[in-house]
């Protein structure tokens, strides 16, 4: 059978595996099987210039798509920005800047605005370790239920 | 042959090892990730890589807002009115991790929160002020909650009340109340109403008898004028109330004569001796 496979497989069929399996990550989610058919591409090319055995060629296979998987995730993805925040509260709230409207000196919360309404309310309850007066402005950190936690800038 | 079969073998250990481990997250969901057991990270939308056969996805969160229906209740008011009453509430996870793990089911628990908070908010009122005052029962509602759901990492955007009605015994009684009130208003209208033409009636048999009176006072002068008159003209010869009798009884006389019944009249020969004989002198 190896023998039969050494013989018989030829560059193109690496080529048509190729584009099989790029055509699939359509129909299959994970973006994975993508990385699998550009490297059977290119074994595809590779083997028009040089052969070698089949179990040469899987390995070299496997080890391309890892390689491309890896090289994608490391230079890519994170040149990648996040285009909305819509639907993702933290994200949304977390380092908007805000003027304190009600001081909390003295109880354990105050009031701040923002200039335009985030989560829908422009005026939101606020924490803070330290006592923030009237006017200053603050930064949002994170959030508890419907209070923010704040630090000033 | 074997070195074709182990070659096999890790390719197809490999696309599953790369399937596993890349995670595609869709906008609008995060993905919690647990290392071993332990929590170990949240996934933000988008592709992310996790260690595979030691990083599992146990739970998938949604970040869009989520609809919570809070089925309607009976609610018993300051003065002891029964009313039933429902929301809505929009509540939005701002930290999956804690809404997963430090709640058995959020959505049941938020529901339940939300009733009791009701209910407490509405006891503190009486029956006309909770049907009328929406927006601040929908203000303390939110405070209330607002700190018991800190531990879950959600966040309550808003509660509206949706409906807020008299039950129907209680319905019923404020239609009677409304009904009895009109019925009132108008009994003392039509009442007044009464009063007033009965006052105008009076006045206008007032003025009439004083108008009557004068009238007569009117005729009498007219009648003693009259009589002066005829005694002036008469002088002393005769008594002038002789005169003015026998005028009368002529006239007298004359109506009978047109009258239906009477058609035979007889006067009397000598008319001042009847006239006389009338008088008795």
């Amino acid at each position: 059978m190896l023998e039969w496979l050494n013989t018989h497989i030829a560059y193109w069929h690496w080529l048509v595996l190729g584009l099989l399996l790029v055509t699939a990550e359509i129909f299959v989610s994970g973006f994975v099987l993508f990385w699998f058919g550009i490297a059977a591409l290119f074994m595809g090319a590779l083997l028009l210039l040089v052969g070698m055995p089949i179990a040469l060629q899987l390995l070299l296979w496997a080890g391309l798509s890892i390689a491309l998987v890896l090289l994608w995730l490391k230079f890519i993805k994170p040149n990648w920005k996040d285009r909305t925040t819509s639907g993702m509260a933290m994200e949304a709230l977390t380092g908007q800047v805000g003027s304190v409207i009600e001081s909390n000196i003295g109880k354990p919360r105050g009031r701040l605005r923002f200039p335009a309404p985030i989560l829908g309310e422009d005026e939101w309850q606020f924490m803070s370790t330290s006592e923030i007066a009237i006017g200053e402005r603050v930064t949002v950190v994170n959030i508890s239920g419907n209070t923010l936690v704040v630090s000033p800038r | 042959m074997e070195g074709l079969s182990v070659v096999v073998a890790l390719v197809v250990l490999v696309i599953i090892t790369i399937g596993m481990g890349v995670r595609i997250v869709p906008q609008g969901s995060k993905h919690i990730v647990q290392r071993l057991g332990k929590y170990h990270g949240t996934l933000n939308p988008g592709m992310n890589v996790i260690i595979p056969y030691v990083d599992q996805v146990p739970y998938k969160v949604t970040t869009k807002d989520i609809v919570l229906d809070i089925p309607s209740q009976e609610v018993i008011t300051q003065d002891n009115a029964t009313i039933i009453a429902n929301a809505v509430a929009y509540i939005n996870i701002v930290s999956p991790e804690k809404a997963v793990y430090g709640v058995e089911d959020y959505e049941v628990a938020i529901q339940n929160l939300v009733q009791t908070a009701l209910r407490s908010i509405v006891g503190e009122m009486s029956l006309d002020s909770a049907l009328s005052s929406r927006d601040l029962i929908k203000a303390k509602l939110k405070e209330a909650i607002s700190d018991d759901i800190a531990d879950w990492g959600i966040n309550l955007k808003t509660v509206e009340i949706q409906d807020i009605n008299p039950s129907v015994t209680m319905q019923k009684a404020m239609e009677e109340q409304a009904a009895a009130e009109r019925q009132r208003r108008a009994t003392v209208t039509r009442a007044e109403g009464e009063k007033q033409a009965a006052i105008l009636e009076a006045d206008g048999r007032l003025e009439a008898s004083k108008r009557d009176a004068k009238a007569q006072v009117v005729l009498a002068d007219a009648s003693r004028e009259a009589i002066e008159r005829v005694t002036q003209a008469i002088g002393d010869k005769e008594m002038p109330v002789m005169y003015l009798l026998g005028e009368r009884y002529i006239h007298a006389l004359e109506e009978l004569s047109t009258s239906d019944n009477a058609k035979n009249v007889i006067f009397p020969a000598d008319l001042p001796n009847a006239v006389k004989g009338l008088l008795s002198r």
